[in-house]
Protein backbone atom coordinates (compact mmCIF):
# COMPACT_ATOMS: atom_id res chain seq x y z
CA UNK A 1 0.00 0.00 0.00
CA UNK A 2 2.79 2.36 0.93
CA UNK A 3 4.63 1.51 -2.26
CA UNK A 4 1.56 2.20 -4.37
CA UNK A 5 1.06 5.56 -2.78
CA UNK A 6 4.74 6.38 -3.22
CA UNK A 7 4.47 5.57 -6.91
CA UNK A 8 1.36 7.72 -7.16
CA UNK A 9 3.10 10.72 -5.57
CA UNK A 10 6.14 10.28 -7.79
CA UNK A 11 4.00 10.26 -10.95
CA UNK A 12 2.17 13.35 -9.74
CA UNK A 13 5.49 15.06 -9.18
CA UNK A 14 6.71 14.00 -12.63
CA UNK A 15 3.83 15.87 -14.18
CA UNK A 16 3.37 18.87 -11.97
CA UNK A 17 6.77 19.99 -10.72
CA UNK A 18 8.41 20.57 -14.13
CA UNK A 19 5.38 22.70 -14.98
CA UNK A 20 6.45 25.07 -12.23
CA UNK A 21 9.58 25.84 -14.18
CA UNK A 22 7.93 26.04 -17.59
CA UNK A 23 5.07 28.33 -16.70
CA UNK A 24 6.13 31.44 -14.85
CA UNK A 25 2.68 32.06 -13.47
CA UNK A 26 1.24 28.67 -12.54
CA UNK A 27 -2.49 28.54 -12.86
CA UNK A 28 -2.69 26.72 -9.53
CA UNK A 29 -1.01 29.04 -7.02
CA UNK A 30 -2.61 27.18 -4.15
CA UNK A 31 -0.69 24.04 -5.11
CA UNK A 32 2.47 26.06 -5.33
CA UNK A 33 2.02 27.44 -1.83
CA UNK A 34 1.55 23.92 -0.63
CA UNK A 35 4.67 22.90 -2.53
CA UNK A 36 6.62 25.52 -0.67
CA UNK A 37 5.18 24.40 2.63
CA UNK A 38 6.00 20.77 1.93
CA UNK A 39 9.58 21.59 1.20
CA UNK A 40 9.78 23.15 4.62
CA UNK A 41 8.21 20.08 6.16
CA UNK A 42 10.48 17.73 4.26
CA UNK A 43 13.62 19.58 5.17
CA UNK A 44 12.55 19.65 8.80
CA UNK A 45 12.14 15.90 8.64
CA UNK A 46 15.48 15.54 6.93
CA UNK A 47 17.08 17.58 9.67
CA UNK A 48 15.39 15.58 12.40
CA UNK A 49 16.47 12.27 10.94
CA UNK A 50 20.03 13.39 10.51
CA UNK A 51 20.22 14.69 14.04
CA UNK A 52 18.62 11.50 15.39
CA UNK A 53 20.92 9.17 13.53
CA UNK A 54 23.98 11.40 13.59
CA UNK A 55 24.54 11.57 9.85
CA UNK A 56 25.40 15.27 9.73
CA UNK A 57 29.04 15.66 8.67
CA UNK A 58 30.71 18.94 9.24
CA UNK A 59 29.14 22.25 9.85
CA UNK A 60 26.45 23.26 7.37
CA UNK A 61 27.51 20.47 5.00
CA UNK A 62 24.19 20.80 3.20
CA UNK A 63 22.20 24.00 3.08
CA UNK A 64 18.87 24.02 4.83
CA UNK A 65 16.36 26.82 4.65
CA UNK A 66 18.12 30.17 4.88
CA UNK A 67 17.46 32.19 8.00
CA UNK A 68 18.09 35.50 6.26
CA UNK A 69 17.35 36.17 2.61
CA UNK A 70 18.39 39.47 1.03
CA UNK A 71 16.90 40.57 -2.28
CA UNK A 72 18.05 43.29 -4.69
CA UNK A 73 14.83 44.20 -6.48
CA UNK A 74 16.18 44.94 -9.93
CA UNK A 75 14.35 45.17 -13.22
CA UNK A 76 11.16 47.18 -12.62
CA UNK A 77 12.02 49.78 -15.24
CA UNK A 78 13.11 47.27 -17.85
CA UNK A 79 9.96 45.26 -17.16
CA UNK A 80 7.86 48.34 -17.88
CA UNK A 81 9.89 49.18 -20.98
CA UNK A 82 9.44 45.66 -22.40
CA UNK A 83 5.66 46.05 -22.12
CA UNK A 84 5.49 49.60 -23.35
CA UNK A 85 4.35 50.77 -19.91
CA UNK A 86 5.40 53.72 -17.82
CA UNK A 87 8.23 53.25 -15.33
CA UNK A 88 5.81 54.02 -12.50
CA UNK A 89 3.75 51.00 -13.53
CA UNK A 90 6.88 48.88 -13.40
CA UNK A 91 7.57 50.04 -9.86
CA UNK A 92 3.97 49.32 -8.86
CA UNK A 93 4.20 45.82 -10.29
CA UNK A 94 7.43 45.38 -8.34
CA UNK A 95 5.76 46.48 -5.12
CA UNK A 96 2.94 43.94 -5.59
CA UNK A 97 5.49 41.17 -6.20
CA UNK A 98 7.33 42.25 -3.08
CA UNK A 99 4.33 41.72 -0.82
CA UNK A 100 3.63 38.28 -2.28
CA UNK A 101 7.21 37.23 -1.66
CA UNK A 102 7.31 38.48 1.88
CA UNK A 103 4.23 36.41 2.70
CA UNK A 104 5.68 33.29 1.05
CA UNK A 105 9.07 33.66 2.72
CA UNK A 106 7.67 33.95 6.21
CA UNK A 107 5.26 31.08 5.60
CA UNK A 108 8.12 28.66 4.98
CA UNK A 109 10.11 29.64 8.03
CA UNK A 110 12.56 32.29 6.85
CA UNK A 111 13.18 34.58 9.78
CA UNK A 112 14.60 37.71 8.15
CA UNK A 113 14.07 39.25 4.73
CA UNK A 114 16.07 42.27 3.60
CA UNK A 115 14.98 44.23 0.58
CA UNK A 116 17.20 46.70 -1.23
CA UNK A 117 14.41 49.08 -2.14
CA UNK A 118 16.33 52.31 -2.77
CA UNK A 119 20.07 52.92 -2.84
CA UNK A 120 21.88 56.16 -2.06
CA UNK A 121 22.91 56.28 -5.72
CA UNK A 122 19.23 56.19 -6.76
CA UNK A 123 18.87 59.84 -5.67
CA UNK A 124 20.54 60.57 -9.00
CA UNK A 125 17.42 59.44 -10.86
CA UNK A 126 14.93 61.97 -12.29
CA UNK A 127 13.16 63.94 -9.55
CA UNK A 128 9.79 62.73 -10.73
CA UNK A 129 10.77 59.09 -10.39
CA UNK A 130 12.35 59.63 -6.96
CA UNK A 131 9.26 61.47 -5.69
CA UNK A 132 7.05 58.73 -7.04
CA UNK A 133 9.10 56.05 -5.25
CA UNK A 134 9.01 57.94 -1.94
CA UNK A 135 5.24 58.35 -2.26
CA UNK A 136 4.92 54.66 -3.08
CA UNK A 137 6.88 53.66 0.02
CA UNK A 138 4.59 55.86 2.09
CA UNK A 139 1.47 54.40 0.54
CA UNK A 140 2.68 50.81 1.08
CA UNK A 141 3.64 51.40 4.71
CA UNK A 142 0.18 52.86 5.39
CA UNK A 143 -1.72 50.14 3.55
CA UNK A 144 0.30 47.23 4.95
CA UNK A 145 0.57 48.37 8.57
CA UNK A 146 -2.45 46.24 9.55
CA UNK A 147 -0.94 43.19 7.83
CA UNK A 148 2.38 43.57 9.65
CA UNK A 149 0.54 43.90 12.94
CA UNK A 150 -1.74 40.94 12.29
CA UNK A 151 1.10 38.61 11.27
CA UNK A 152 3.53 39.99 13.85
CA UNK A 153 6.18 41.11 11.37
CA UNK A 154 8.85 43.36 12.78
CA UNK A 155 9.71 46.20 10.41
CA UNK A 156 13.09 47.90 10.35
CA UNK A 157 14.17 50.53 7.86
CA UNK A 158 17.90 50.93 7.40
CA UNK A 159 19.58 53.73 5.49
CA UNK A 160 20.64 57.32 5.82
CA UNK A 161 17.26 59.03 6.31
CA UNK A 162 18.73 62.50 5.77
CA UNK A 163 17.04 63.15 2.41
CA UNK A 164 13.75 61.40 2.99
CA UNK A 165 10.50 63.39 3.13
CA UNK A 166 9.34 64.19 6.68
CA UNK A 167 6.03 62.41 6.16
CA UNK A 168 7.81 59.19 5.20
CA UNK A 169 10.21 59.50 8.13
CA UNK A 170 7.30 59.91 10.53
CA UNK A 171 5.57 56.85 9.09
CA UNK A 172 8.74 54.76 9.33
CA UNK A 173 9.13 55.67 12.99
CA UNK A 174 5.49 54.79 13.60
CA UNK A 175 5.76 51.40 11.91
CA UNK A 176 9.03 50.54 13.63
CA UNK A 177 7.64 51.50 17.02
CA UNK A 178 4.41 49.55 16.48
CA UNK A 179 6.22 46.35 15.48
CA UNK A 180 9.38 46.44 17.56
CA UNK A 181 8.26 43.74 19.99
CA UNK A 182 7.80 41.07 17.29
CA UNK A 183 10.61 38.57 17.00
CA UNK A 184 9.95 35.65 14.71
CA UNK A 185 9.53 37.51 11.45
CA UNK A 186 11.65 40.47 10.51
CA UNK A 187 11.39 42.59 7.37
CA UNK A 188 14.29 44.97 6.77
CA UNK A 189 13.75 47.64 4.14
CA UNK A 190 16.93 49.28 2.91
CA UNK A 191 15.98 52.79 1.77
CA UNK A 192 18.74 55.29 0.97
CA UNK A 193 21.20 52.56 1.91
CA UNK A 194 24.86 52.31 0.94
CA UNK A 195 27.16 49.50 2.04
CA UNK A 196 30.11 51.84 2.29
CA UNK A 197 28.13 54.33 4.32
CA UNK A 198 27.07 51.49 6.63
CA UNK A 199 30.73 50.68 7.34
CA UNK A 200 31.57 54.37 7.80
CA UNK A 201 28.73 55.05 10.21
CA UNK A 202 29.74 51.98 12.23
CA UNK A 203 33.29 53.38 12.49
CA UNK A 204 31.88 56.77 13.46
CA UNK A 205 29.70 55.30 16.20
CA UNK A 206 32.72 53.49 17.59
CA UNK A 207 34.62 56.76 17.49
CA UNK A 208 31.87 58.34 19.59
CA UNK A 209 32.03 55.50 22.10
CA UNK A 210 35.81 55.88 22.31
CA UNK A 211 35.49 59.62 22.82
CA UNK A 212 33.00 59.00 25.64
CA UNK A 213 35.31 56.45 27.24
CA UNK A 214 32.96 53.51 26.68
CA UNK A 215 35.59 51.55 24.77
CA UNK A 216 39.34 51.77 24.32
CA UNK A 217 40.94 52.40 20.94
CA UNK A 218 43.10 49.29 21.38
CA UNK A 219 39.99 47.12 21.79
CA UNK A 220 38.58 48.01 18.38
CA UNK A 221 38.04 44.89 16.28
CA UNK A 222 35.78 43.37 13.59
CA UNK A 223 33.15 42.20 16.04
CA UNK A 224 32.71 45.72 17.33
CA UNK A 225 32.13 46.98 13.81
CA UNK A 226 29.65 44.10 13.23
CA UNK A 227 27.62 45.30 16.22
CA UNK A 228 27.46 48.88 14.98
CA UNK A 229 26.31 48.11 11.43
CA UNK A 230 22.70 48.93 10.57
CA UNK A 231 21.91 45.21 10.30
CA UNK A 232 22.67 44.71 13.97
CA UNK A 233 18.91 45.26 14.47
CA UNK A 234 18.47 41.68 13.24
CA UNK A 235 19.02 38.38 15.04
CA UNK A 236 20.61 37.19 11.77
CA UNK A 237 22.54 40.20 10.45
CA UNK A 238 24.47 38.32 7.74
CA UNK A 239 22.32 37.06 4.88
CA UNK A 240 22.56 33.37 3.96
CA UNK A 241 21.25 33.96 0.47
CA UNK A 242 21.33 37.10 -1.67
CA UNK A 243 19.15 37.20 -4.76
CA UNK A 244 19.57 39.88 -7.41
CA UNK A 245 17.05 39.69 -10.19
CA UNK A 246 17.32 40.87 -13.81
CA UNK A 247 20.51 38.94 -14.57
CA UNK A 248 22.93 41.61 -13.35
CA UNK A 249 25.75 39.95 -11.48
CA UNK A 250 26.85 42.43 -8.84
CA UNK A 251 25.79 43.50 -5.37
CA UNK A 252 25.88 47.24 -6.09
CA UNK A 253 26.92 48.56 -2.69
CA UNK A 254 24.46 46.38 -0.76
CA UNK A 255 25.63 44.56 2.40
CA UNK A 256 29.30 44.76 1.43
CA UNK A 257 30.54 43.82 4.91
CA UNK A 258 27.76 41.38 5.72
CA UNK A 259 27.90 39.29 2.55
CA UNK A 260 31.32 37.64 2.93
CA UNK A 261 29.88 34.11 2.99
CA UNK A 262 26.50 34.82 1.49
CA UNK A 263 25.45 32.60 -1.39
CA UNK A 264 24.89 34.84 -4.39
CA UNK A 265 22.09 33.94 -6.78
CA UNK A 266 21.63 35.97 -9.98
CA UNK A 267 18.58 34.74 -11.90
CA UNK A 268 17.95 36.18 -15.32
CA UNK A 269 14.41 37.27 -14.50
CA UNK A 270 13.13 40.80 -13.97
CA UNK A 271 11.82 41.48 -10.47
CA UNK A 272 8.09 41.78 -11.32
CA UNK A 273 8.38 38.40 -13.08
CA UNK A 274 10.17 36.71 -10.17
CA UNK A 275 7.32 34.40 -9.28
CA UNK A 276 6.81 31.41 -7.06
CA UNK A 277 8.55 29.04 -9.45
CA UNK A 278 11.69 31.16 -9.55
CA UNK A 279 11.61 31.48 -5.80
CA UNK A 280 11.26 27.73 -5.36
CA UNK A 281 14.21 27.23 -7.70
CA UNK A 282 16.32 29.72 -5.70
CA UNK A 283 15.60 27.95 -2.44
CA UNK A 284 16.24 24.51 -3.92
CA UNK A 285 19.50 25.83 -5.38
CA UNK A 286 20.43 27.20 -1.96
CA UNK A 287 19.76 23.85 -0.32
CA UNK A 288 22.28 22.25 -2.65
CA UNK A 289 25.10 24.65 -1.79
CA UNK A 290 27.98 23.52 0.36
CA UNK A 291 28.71 26.41 2.67
CA UNK A 292 32.05 26.62 4.38
CA UNK A 293 32.32 30.08 5.93
CA UNK A 294 35.99 30.22 4.90
CA UNK A 295 36.88 26.97 6.66
CA UNK A 296 38.23 23.73 5.23
CA UNK A 297 35.80 20.87 4.92
CA UNK B 1 -11.47 3.49 23.88
CA UNK B 2 -11.21 0.41 21.68
CA UNK B 3 -13.04 2.09 18.83
CA UNK B 4 -10.56 4.93 18.92
CA UNK B 5 -7.54 2.74 18.46
CA UNK B 6 -8.21 1.82 14.80
CA UNK B 7 -8.87 5.51 14.08
CA UNK B 8 -5.64 6.52 15.75
CA UNK B 9 -3.78 3.83 13.85
CA UNK B 10 -5.35 4.96 10.58
CA UNK B 11 -4.51 8.61 11.11
CA UNK B 12 -0.97 7.65 12.05
CA UNK B 13 -0.62 5.62 8.86
CA UNK B 14 -2.03 8.47 6.80
CA UNK B 15 0.46 10.79 8.44
CA UNK B 16 3.33 8.46 7.61
CA UNK B 17 2.20 8.13 4.01
CA UNK B 18 1.85 11.88 3.74
CA UNK B 19 5.32 12.44 5.15
CA UNK B 20 6.80 9.88 2.78
CA UNK B 21 5.07 11.49 -0.17
CA UNK B 22 6.28 14.93 0.83
CA UNK B 23 9.81 13.65 1.21
CA UNK B 24 9.68 12.06 -2.25
CA UNK B 25 8.36 15.26 -3.79
CA UNK B 26 11.11 17.29 -2.15
CA UNK B 27 13.81 14.91 -3.32
CA UNK B 28 12.32 14.84 -6.81
CA UNK B 29 12.36 18.65 -6.89
CA UNK B 30 16.06 18.55 -6.10
CA UNK B 31 16.61 16.00 -8.85
CA UNK B 32 14.82 18.24 -11.36
CA UNK B 33 16.92 21.28 -10.39
CA UNK B 34 20.13 19.24 -10.42
CA UNK B 35 19.30 17.85 -13.87
CA UNK B 36 18.62 21.36 -15.10
CA UNK B 37 22.06 22.45 -13.88
CA UNK B 38 23.74 19.37 -15.34
CA UNK B 39 22.18 19.94 -18.75
CA UNK B 40 23.06 23.64 -18.76
CA UNK B 41 26.56 22.68 -17.60
CA UNK B 42 26.93 20.36 -20.58
CA UNK B 43 25.83 23.07 -22.97
CA UNK B 44 28.27 25.49 -21.40
CA UNK B 45 31.09 23.00 -21.71
CA UNK B 46 30.35 22.45 -25.40
CA UNK B 47 30.16 26.18 -25.99
CA UNK B 48 33.39 26.70 -24.09
CA UNK B 49 35.25 24.20 -26.29
CA UNK B 50 33.82 25.86 -29.38
CA UNK B 51 35.07 29.24 -28.13
CA UNK B 52 38.52 27.79 -27.34
CA UNK B 53 38.75 26.43 -30.89
CA UNK B 54 37.81 29.82 -32.31
CA UNK B 55 34.59 28.55 -33.85
CA UNK B 56 32.45 31.35 -32.42
CA UNK B 57 33.51 34.58 -34.09
CA UNK B 58 32.19 37.07 -31.59
CA UNK B 59 34.65 35.90 -28.91
CA UNK B 60 37.68 36.32 -31.15
CA UNK B 61 38.03 40.00 -30.31
CA UNK B 62 37.57 41.46 -26.84
CA UNK B 63 37.77 45.10 -25.83
CA UNK B 64 40.15 44.30 -22.99
CA UNK B 65 40.80 48.00 -22.24
CA UNK B 66 37.47 48.05 -20.44
CA UNK B 67 38.81 45.54 -17.93
CA UNK B 68 41.28 47.56 -15.92
CA UNK B 69 41.34 45.38 -12.82
CA UNK B 70 40.32 41.77 -12.50
CA UNK B 71 39.89 39.90 -9.23
CA UNK B 72 40.13 36.12 -8.96
CA UNK B 73 38.67 34.59 -5.81
CA UNK B 74 39.75 31.06 -5.00
CA UNK B 75 38.26 28.73 -2.46
CA UNK B 76 40.96 27.56 -0.01
CA UNK B 77 40.78 24.02 -1.36
CA UNK B 78 41.50 25.12 -4.93
CA UNK B 79 44.10 27.70 -3.89
CA UNK B 80 46.46 24.83 -3.00
CA UNK B 81 46.72 23.90 -6.67
CA UNK B 82 49.39 26.44 -7.54
CA UNK B 83 50.04 24.90 -10.96
CA UNK B 84 46.46 25.59 -11.97
CA UNK B 85 46.65 29.12 -10.61
CA UNK B 86 49.76 29.71 -12.71
CA UNK B 87 47.99 28.31 -15.77
CA UNK B 88 45.06 30.65 -15.16
CA UNK B 89 47.39 33.63 -14.88
CA UNK B 90 49.07 32.66 -18.14
CA UNK B 91 45.69 32.51 -19.86
CA UNK B 92 44.79 35.91 -18.46
CA UNK B 93 48.08 37.32 -19.69
CA UNK B 94 47.40 35.87 -23.16
CA UNK B 95 43.99 37.52 -23.24
CA UNK B 96 45.63 40.84 -22.35
CA UNK B 97 44.54 41.39 -18.76
CA UNK B 98 46.94 43.87 -17.16
CA UNK B 99 46.13 43.64 -13.45
CA UNK B 100 44.89 40.70 -11.42
CA UNK B 101 44.09 40.50 -7.73
CA UNK B 102 44.35 36.91 -6.44
CA UNK B 103 42.34 36.30 -3.31
CA UNK B 104 42.02 33.36 -0.98
CA UNK B 105 40.75 33.78 2.57
CA UNK B 106 43.64 32.04 4.32
CA UNK B 107 46.49 33.75 2.43
CA UNK B 108 47.84 30.52 0.89
CA UNK B 109 48.64 32.27 -2.38
CA UNK B 110 50.50 35.02 -0.55
CA UNK B 111 52.82 32.35 0.82
CA UNK B 112 53.43 31.05 -2.72
CA UNK B 113 53.75 34.44 -4.35
CA UNK B 114 57.46 34.19 -5.13
CA UNK B 115 56.94 30.87 -6.88
CA UNK B 116 53.94 32.20 -8.81
CA UNK B 117 55.76 35.33 -9.94
CA UNK B 118 58.69 33.21 -11.09
CA UNK B 119 56.48 30.84 -13.06
CA UNK B 120 54.51 33.55 -14.87
CA UNK B 121 56.89 35.35 -17.23
CA UNK B 122 56.54 39.11 -17.28
CA UNK B 123 54.60 39.25 -14.04
CA UNK B 124 55.30 41.64 -11.23
CA UNK B 125 53.93 42.40 -7.81
CA UNK B 126 51.51 45.30 -7.57
CA UNK B 127 53.41 46.85 -4.66
CA UNK B 128 56.51 47.04 -6.83
CA UNK B 129 54.82 49.07 -9.52
CA UNK B 130 53.72 52.65 -9.40
CA UNK B 131 50.22 53.54 -10.47
CA UNK B 132 51.55 55.09 -13.63
CA UNK B 133 52.92 51.71 -14.69
CA UNK B 134 49.47 50.18 -14.75
CA UNK B 135 48.36 51.89 -17.90
CA UNK B 136 46.80 50.66 -21.12
CA UNK B 137 50.07 51.42 -22.87
CA UNK B 138 51.88 48.62 -21.05
CA UNK B 139 52.07 46.04 -23.78
CA UNK B 140 53.46 43.08 -21.97
CA UNK B 141 53.37 41.60 -18.54
CA UNK B 142 50.78 41.32 -15.87
CA UNK B 143 50.64 42.95 -12.45
CA UNK B 144 49.55 40.63 -9.67
CA UNK B 145 48.20 41.52 -6.27
CA UNK B 146 47.91 38.90 -3.53
CA UNK B 147 44.98 39.43 -1.19
CA UNK B 148 43.65 37.59 1.81
CA UNK B 149 41.10 38.09 4.59
CA UNK B 150 43.57 40.18 6.55
CA UNK B 151 43.11 42.80 3.82
CA UNK B 152 39.38 42.85 4.40
CA UNK B 153 37.90 43.47 7.80
CA UNK B 154 41.21 43.67 9.67
CA UNK B 155 42.39 46.37 7.28
CA UNK B 156 39.19 48.36 7.74
CA UNK B 157 39.63 48.10 11.51
CA UNK B 158 43.20 49.43 11.24
CA UNK B 159 42.07 52.24 8.95
CA UNK B 160 39.20 53.08 11.31
CA UNK B 161 41.74 53.19 14.12
CA UNK B 162 43.77 55.76 12.20
CA UNK B 163 40.71 57.95 11.65
CA UNK B 164 39.75 57.55 15.28
CA UNK B 165 43.18 58.65 16.42
CA UNK B 166 42.97 61.59 14.06
CA UNK B 167 39.64 62.63 15.48
CA UNK B 168 40.86 62.35 19.05
CA UNK B 169 43.89 64.48 18.26
CA UNK B 170 41.90 67.33 16.71
CA UNK B 171 42.21 70.69 18.38
CA UNK B 172 38.50 70.71 19.32
CA UNK B 173 37.66 67.17 20.34
CA UNK B 174 34.47 68.34 22.07
CA UNK B 175 32.99 69.32 18.75
CA UNK B 176 31.47 66.61 16.60
CA UNK B 177 34.07 66.28 13.88
CA UNK B 178 32.83 62.85 12.86
CA UNK B 179 31.37 64.04 9.57
CA UNK B 180 34.68 65.64 8.61
CA UNK B 181 36.84 62.66 9.49
CA UNK B 182 34.68 59.67 8.60
CA UNK B 183 34.10 60.09 4.91
CA UNK B 184 34.70 57.67 2.04
CA UNK B 185 37.74 59.54 0.82
CA UNK B 186 39.25 59.62 4.33
CA UNK B 187 38.76 55.90 4.75
CA UNK B 188 40.27 55.35 1.30
CA UNK B 189 43.29 57.34 2.34
CA UNK B 190 43.57 55.51 5.66
CA UNK B 191 43.38 52.16 3.86
CA UNK B 192 46.26 53.25 1.64
CA UNK B 193 48.24 54.22 4.73
CA UNK B 194 47.86 50.67 6.11
CA UNK B 195 49.09 49.34 2.79
CA UNK B 196 45.84 48.37 1.13
CA UNK B 197 44.88 48.82 -2.47
CA UNK B 198 41.54 50.56 -2.81
CA UNK B 199 40.97 50.02 -6.51
CA UNK B 200 37.60 48.50 -7.22
CA UNK B 201 37.92 45.44 -9.47
CA UNK B 202 35.72 45.66 -12.55
CA UNK B 203 35.18 41.91 -12.69
CA UNK B 204 35.54 39.11 -10.16
CA UNK B 205 35.87 35.46 -11.15
CA UNK B 206 35.08 32.98 -8.39
CA UNK B 207 36.61 29.52 -8.62
CA UNK B 208 35.43 26.79 -6.29
CA UNK B 209 32.20 25.15 -5.18
CA UNK B 210 30.80 28.14 -3.33
CA UNK B 211 29.10 31.08 -5.00
CA UNK B 212 30.14 33.89 -2.73
CA UNK B 213 33.04 36.30 -2.62
CA UNK B 214 34.44 34.52 0.46
CA UNK B 215 35.41 37.68 2.30
CA UNK B 216 37.07 39.65 -0.50
CA UNK B 217 37.77 43.17 0.78
CA UNK B 218 34.30 44.57 1.28
CA UNK B 219 35.30 48.18 0.66
CA UNK B 220 36.36 47.32 -2.89
CA UNK B 221 33.29 45.39 -3.98
CA UNK B 222 30.81 48.13 -4.71
CA UNK B 223 30.14 47.71 -8.44
CA UNK B 224 32.17 44.63 -9.21
CA UNK B 225 30.63 42.10 -11.58
CA UNK B 226 30.80 38.69 -9.93
CA UNK B 227 30.91 35.55 -12.04
CA UNK B 228 31.09 32.03 -10.69
CA UNK B 229 33.41 29.94 -12.87
CA UNK B 230 33.13 26.53 -11.24
CA UNK B 231 36.02 24.26 -10.48
CA UNK B 232 39.60 25.49 -10.98
CA UNK B 233 40.71 21.93 -11.69
CA UNK B 234 38.40 21.73 -14.71
CA UNK B 235 38.64 25.34 -15.80
CA UNK B 236 38.27 26.07 -19.49
CA UNK B 237 39.85 28.80 -21.59
CA UNK B 238 36.60 29.26 -23.49
CA UNK B 239 34.64 29.90 -20.29
CA UNK B 240 37.20 32.48 -19.24
CA UNK B 241 36.97 34.25 -22.60
CA UNK B 242 33.19 34.16 -22.46
CA UNK B 243 33.07 35.67 -18.95
CA UNK B 244 35.41 38.51 -19.91
CA UNK B 245 33.61 39.10 -23.21
CA UNK B 246 30.26 39.24 -21.40
CA UNK B 247 31.66 41.76 -18.95
CA UNK B 248 32.82 44.05 -21.75
CA UNK B 249 29.23 44.17 -22.95
CA UNK B 250 27.78 45.11 -19.56
CA UNK B 251 26.54 48.65 -19.08
CA UNK B 252 26.18 49.88 -15.54
CA UNK B 253 23.97 52.77 -14.54
CA UNK B 254 25.41 52.92 -11.01
CA UNK B 255 21.94 53.37 -9.59
CA UNK B 256 21.08 56.36 -11.74
CA UNK B 257 19.04 56.56 -14.92
CA UNK B 258 20.50 57.42 -18.29
CA UNK B 259 17.80 56.10 -20.55
CA UNK B 260 14.94 58.29 -21.72
CA UNK B 261 12.19 56.03 -20.34
CA UNK B 262 8.83 57.60 -19.72
CA UNK B 263 8.39 57.21 -16.03
CA UNK B 264 4.97 58.67 -15.44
Amino acid sequence: MLSLLSIFFTCLALILIPCLFIFRRPSVPLFLKKAIIFIKTATSQYNDEEERYGTIEGKEKRGRMPKHVAIILDGNRRWANKRGLRVSEGHEAGARRLLEHVMDCFAIGINTISLFAFSTENWGRPDGEVNFLMAMFEKNFKSEMAYYDRYKVKISVIGRRTNMPESLLGLIQEVEEATKSYKEKHLIMAIDYSGRFDILQACKRLAEKTKNGLIQVEDLDERMIDKELMTSCSEYPNPDLLIRTSGEQRISNFFLWQSAYTELYFPNVLWPDFGEAEYLKALTWYQQRQRRFGLRV
Amino acid sequence: MDSNEPMLLLSSRIGQIGDLGLDLLWRFLHIVVSLFHIVSGIFEAIQSYAISLGLIQKYSSIDIEKLRCLAVVLDIEVARDVAKVVELLQWLKTIGVKQVGLFDSQGLLKKSKDMILEMVPGSMLLQETGEKDISPDRKEGIVIEFISSSDNKEAVVKAANILLQRQLKTSHPEKDEGDNVFTESHLNEALRVVGENVHVPDLMLVYGPVRSHLGFPAWRLRYTEIVHMGSLKYMRYGSLLKAIHKFTGVRQNYGKSFSPLTWI
